[in-house]
């Protein structure tokens, strides 16, 4: 994948057992920062494993549940050691549609890449281990309770989705972690981890084909079945939720779910790329509807608007901070529908696009999530500036008119508890 | 498999008489990155006037009026990410504004961006919106004080920031270390646009100033720049005062409508960024909570499961460490146990060969990795003008790695427990409030 607009290049390769390795060059770089990544997060509780025929349903955050467990080694020990002892970093993250693995090194790039994608690819779960990790996640799982702008999203989403699992927590909830064996951990790692299922993607000073090959000799002394693609049965509201926690001043924010879900490839991240750009013309910092809610005290800087989606759900989200969170609603409600859409926004908003995707591939953190996220859905991250460019006014005004239905429309909102000390 | 492309001199530039500036030449990034400081001492008098002036500087310049003319101007500048905020080291409150801009080499006809970023940022800087009175409008600082009001209460929101700086104020006691950078309400309502006009020609004739960049260019632009746009004769850096303790042991438990219990210890260590020894006092807190293999992590979250996370980390100008993690209410007696325990072990060196060699490997990879993100070597070189010195890059590396268990444990011998803070439910039983659908 290459892009000549920007210069910049992302080398790809199949192997044979299915995985993907890509690798962007940063050379002058001292961090070499590489993710290992599966298709599998945490909407993905009710799937068909491969050579069965009936679905099954398995708890609720059980994907991060499993990204916390790979990290267990046989015999003992952890992985996070076997990267200190080569000076590298590791961690590892789930969202709805992936788990990603990762480390970060400056120094003994192949030894770390062989330690990640060894240990993702070696599970090790007991009765004992297992049961350790609840009292962990746990207390993870209380510590978002305890912070409103991930209640705020996550009471948003179970507003909008009645029953698409995007609409629970990606951890799940302190009730179902309780649930989890190590029999429901192998069935998941079975089916999801699967090298066809899977994708590296490696940025920093190294050489593309030398980590192909670092990879490929690696993968050949595993042996991996051939599977199947997996199947993910189809997943398909109230119009307000609120809720009380000790804070400051009410948190607002507003969604529409996205009704034509494109699928994968092009036209998925052509209308993404629309989607983003009419919400920055709607609402943008430079918009003239910022500029008014700013004004009317209804709304400080960190007010942001934004798509964002999988290949079968897509949300527009938009909050932040406000006193008077219906007085926002009913300008939002009334003013998006109508605000004027010119040429001039659009033209300059596809500059800063262009010189935010130029900056992507400076933060190797930024450029792999971004990847990785587009890859699953089979978009090519470096075909963005062409489709970018090509985007018309009249794409945006269709857009806007899909997208703000009211009845897709849901508001979540956090209210301060009346005796809140502060 | 790396091959460096170029050597690199890291900063060059100079500060005196208040005045100076840092350029990092690099041809590493497509990025640009200008960050000014003007640096003042934290008083209650004025640290609510540094707060709010960036937000009133974001409001509008001479040639951008408004906030959706320099919003717009930043669209067009490739979109351009512009801050104006304040920081905090130490008794210093910092109030810097910085642009990070694609180099034109990079964009389709090749424009200048950085003549346009320094423009911009002297504008900022220099030319700000006054009304006929020639102050700031009215109507921006009303706005402001407000915003800044709601954001200086939004601290409640975030437990884990909450508990940390409940612990600073405790152990402050009043000295100015233990006041937010974001400044006191009852300080900011009584700003006007005169006396915020006045305070801001004060700092931009005499506070001392400092202009960073990092990113492909010729160190000389920027060293004109200063020269002629800036008063040469201003306010010298003044030293950080370090702490000295005036609790010993003391607790301090609040109560609140929360799921998870916050802990959070300060601790003295008698030793800034400038000592001498303070390599062996990182190796000591690396150890302790600085990562994952630490002796917190594992004993408290790998071996109890007491914990997702359990950290320990020096504040190197004040000479304090802090130890923080979120526990079950009822797990607070023996989680300050284990702490204790972990703290013991420190003292009687009981440290091995692995975890002296992780945390020296760590802390390279910390070190080095900082230097490919441009707002971290600048915050790097920041702190080092403002500490008075200490180790940086590879000579802190060197230093760590020569560090033994003895210096670890002549370190731990001067730690001192200050003040703990804990963060707990305001109920008898768990549970509080589920999200409810109307």
């Amino acid at each position: 994948m290459t892009n000549e607009v920007i210069g910049e290049a992302i080398y790809l390769a199949r192997l044979s057992s299915g995985l993907t390795v890509a690798v962007a060059r940063r050379p002058g770089f001292k961090k070499v920062f590489a993710t290992f990544a599966t298709h599998y997060g945490s909407i993905d509780n009710t799937f068909v494993i491969p050579g069965t025929e009936e679905p099954v349903t398995v708890p609720d955050g059980i994907a991060h549940f499993l990204e916390h467990k790979m990290f267990e080694k046989e015999g003992g020990g952890d992985v996070f050691n076997d990267f200190a002892a080569l000076g590298a970093s590791s961690n590892a993250y789930t969202d709805y549609t992936s788990t990603t693995f990762l480390f970060s090194s400056t120094s003994k790039v192949a030894e770390n890449l062989e330690i990640l994608l060894d240990f993702v690819q070696r599970p090790y779960f007991t009765e004992a281990n297992v049961n350790k990790e609840k009292g962990i996640i746990e207390q993870e799982i209380r510590m978002y309770l305890d912070m409103p702008q991930d209640r705020l999203h996550s009471n948003l989403m179970g507003a909008l989705y009645q029953h698409h699992p995007v609409r629970l927590d990606i951890a799940g909830s302190v009730e179902s972690i309780r649930t989890i064996t190590p029999e429901l951990l192998y069935q998941c790692y079975q089916t999801f981890y699967h090298p066809s299922n899977m994708v590296v993607f490696i940025v920093g000073d190294v050489d593309p084909e030398d980590i192909w090959r670092q990879v490929e000799r690696n993968q050949a002394r595993k042996k991996f079945a051939m599977q199947p693609p997996i199947t993910r049965p189809p997943t398909v509201r109230i119009p307000r939720v609120e809720q009380k926690m000790p804070v400051s001043a009410p948190l607002f924010m507003m969604g529409y779910k996205d009704t034509q879900v494109a699928g994968s490839g092009d036209a998925l991240l052509r209308r993404e790329i629309a989607m983003g750009l009419m919400w920055q013309m709607l609402l943008g910092k430079g918009s003239p509807l910022f500029a008014d809610l700013y004004q009317a005290g209804l709304i400080n800087e960190r007010f942001h608007a934004r798509y964002s989606g999988g290949t079968t759900f897509g949300v527009s989200a938009l909050g932040g901070e406000t006193l008077d969170p219906h007085r926002l609603e009913s300008w939002l409600v009334e003013r998006l529908l109508v605000e004027e859409l010119n040429r001039d926004d659009l033209a300059r908003l596809k500059k800063k696009e262009m010189g935010e995707m130029i900056g992507l591939f400076q933060s190797p953190e930024d450029l792999a999530y971004a990847f990785n996220n587009m890859f699953f859905r089979g978009i090519d991250l470096l075909s963005y500036i062409d489709v970018l460019s090509s985007i018309t006014l009249d794409e945006i005004q269709e857009v806007r008119d899909s997208q703000l239905q009211e009845q897709s429309r849901a508001v979540s909102l956090i209210l301060p508890v009346a005796n809140s000390n502060d | 498999m790396q091959h460096p492309i170029e050597t690199e001199a890291g900063f060059v530039g100079h500060f005196h008489n208040g005045l100076g500036w840092y350029v990092y030449p690099t041809h590493r990034f497509k990025t640009i990155t200008l960050q000014a400081f003007w640096v003042n001492d934290m008083d209650p008098a004025t640290v609510s006037l540094g707060a709010l002036l960036p937000h009133i500087l974001k409001r509008g310049t001479v040639s951008w009026p408004n906030f959706t003319a320099i919003q717009q101007q930043l669209e067009s500048l490739y979109g351009a990410t512009f801050r104006a905020d304040v920081g905090k080291i130490g008794d210093k409150q910092l109030i810097s504004v910085s642009l990070e801009v694609i180099h034109g080499q990079y964009l389709p006809g090749k424009p200048d961006t950085l003549s346009a970023s320094l423009e911009f940022l002297d504008e900022v800087l220099n030319r700000p919106q006054v009304n006929s009175g020639g102050v700031f409008e009215n109507e921006y600082v009303t706005q402001e004080k407000e915003l800044l009001t709601r954001q200086i209460h939004a601290l409640i929101n975030d437990k884990g920031q909450y508990a940390l700086h409940r612990l600073i104020e405790t152990m402050a006691q009043g000295r100015p270390f233990g006041l937010r950078k974001l400044g006191r309400v009852e300080d900011l309502v009584k700003v006007t646009p005169e006396s915020l006009y006045a305070y801001y020609q004060t700092v931009r004739k005499s506070s001392p100033f400092v202009l960073m960049a990092v990113g492909d260019l010729d160190p000389d632009v920027i060293a004109t720049y200063v020269s002629t746009h800036w008063n040469g004769h201003r306010s010298e850096l003044v030293k950080i005062q370090p702490y000295t303790p005036l609790n010993r042991e003391y607790e301090v438990i609040e109560k609140q409508p929360v799921q998870q219990g916050k802990i959070n210890i300060g601790y003295f260590t008698r030793r800034t960024y400038a000592s001498a020894d303070y390599p062996a006092l990182m190796m000591y807190a690396g150890i302790l909570g600085g990562f994952a293999h630490s002796k917190l992590f594992v004993n408290v979250r790998e071996k109890e499961s007491l914990a997702y996370y359990a950290y320990a980390r020096l504040d190197a100008a004040l000479a304090l460490m802090i130890i923080g993690a979120g526990i079950e209410f009822e797990d607070y007696p023996a989680v300050k146990r284990i702490i204790g325990e972990q703290l013991e072990a420190m003292r009687q060196g009981d440290i091995d060969q692995q975890e002296m060699h992780f945390t020296e490997q760590a802390f390279r990879n910390d070190i080095l990795s900082e230097e490919d993100v441009p707002t971290q070597l600048i915050g790097r070189q920041m702190e080092k003008l403002v500490l008075g010195g200490g180790l940086s890059g590879e000579a802190l590396i060197q230093a760590l790695e020569s560090v033994t268990v003895p210096e670890i444990q002549r370190v731990a011998e001067d730690i001192t427990l200050d003040t703990i803070y804990f963060l707990t439910t305001d109920q008898a039983a768990t549970g509080g409030d589920e999200a409810q659908g109307e």
